[in-house]
């Protein structure tokens, strides 16, 4: 591939649910358990800066009318 | 460092090819200095089509100094193709995957081009005679690299203004008006084998 930009490997040290959560998300979303992580960090890296920002995240349920904001954002 | 390779750009009247550079991942300066060396010429050309009682461009507000903040964020990527020291088309990207909405690919990754825009130079309806020809061709192999690049096996999608929808026709299945959409345009999507068929065809 072409695009050069420098990659770091790491070690990941994950619980057998984590671990278990990773496979699944990666069959789920047909994508390698690496592209599962970095898709997770640019979500929260998003997420967070919108969220520091004032902004707020919801969940919504239409069928039941349910909205409930997401908090757990650290 | 910047990660680049080359590539050909065409020139009217003849089939002379010139190279060019594709540059991976654009910095907020780079795009600053796009701005700057596009918005005199984008605004005699919009100055001439207004005299002369001509179409706009849909894009023509478009302004990249204000997009560049977005590239603070892991979620967004621009690449462009640099020739004869100018930037001659951006592309910015989300690198968070959006699910596919062909029904040969529904659910599965894809590349999402938020936004792609020839240099004002380069556009028929701004300068008559490009300057350059296959810009758009570029970028969209460019998205197509990456998108295979993040495992995303080179799907890529967009929403189209409706004075594009032609272009992207051409090699994207157009699926219709997005309501979702905040602007309510069409949007598009190559498939793997349409990526396949595009690599062929270039």
């Amino acid at each position: 591939m072409p695009d050069q930009s420098i990659r770091r490997t790491m070690t990941l040290n994950l619980t057998d649910a984590e671990m278990r959560a990773l496979e699944s998300l990666s069959i789920q979303k047909d994508l390698s358990k690496t592209a599962v992580i970095r898709q997770a960090l640019r979500l929260y890296q998003l997420v967070d800066r919108r969220l520091s920002n004032g902004e707020k995240l919801f969940f919504e349920d239409k069928a039941k009318r349910e909205k409930a904001e997401l908090m757990v954002m650290i | 460092m910047t990660s680049r390779r080359s590539c050909r750009l065409k020139v009217p009247d003849g089939n002379d090819l010139v190279e060019a550079e594709l540059v991976y991942e654009l910095s907020k300066d780079d795009l600053v200095q796009a701005h700057l060396d596009w918005a005199p010429v984008r605004l005699e050309a919009l100055r001439r089509l207004h005299e002369s009682h001509r179409p706009w461009p849909e894009h023509w507000h478009w302004d990249w100094s204000k997009k560049a903040q977005m590239l603070d964020l892991l979620a967004y990527r621009c690449m462009g193709i640099e020739c004869e020291g100018h930037f001659q088309g951006l592309m910015m990207v989300s690198t968070l995957a959006v699910k596919g909405r062909l029904a040969s690919q529904l659910g599965k990754p894809v590349l999402y081009i938020e936004f792609l825009e020839n240099a004002p130079w380069n556009l028929r309806s701004l300068a008559g005679k490009p300057q350059f020809i296959g810009v758009g061709i570029r970028l969209l192999e460019a998205a197509i690299e990456f998108s295979d690049n993040e495992g995303f096996g080179g799907r890529i999608g967009l929403h189209s203004l409706p004075q594009s929808e032609n272009y992207y026709r051409k090699y994207m299945t157009d699926l219709g008006l997005d309501a979702k959409q905040s602007q309510g345009l069409r949007y598009f999507e190559m498939s793997t084998e349409q990526v396949l068929h595009f690599i062929e065809r270039r």
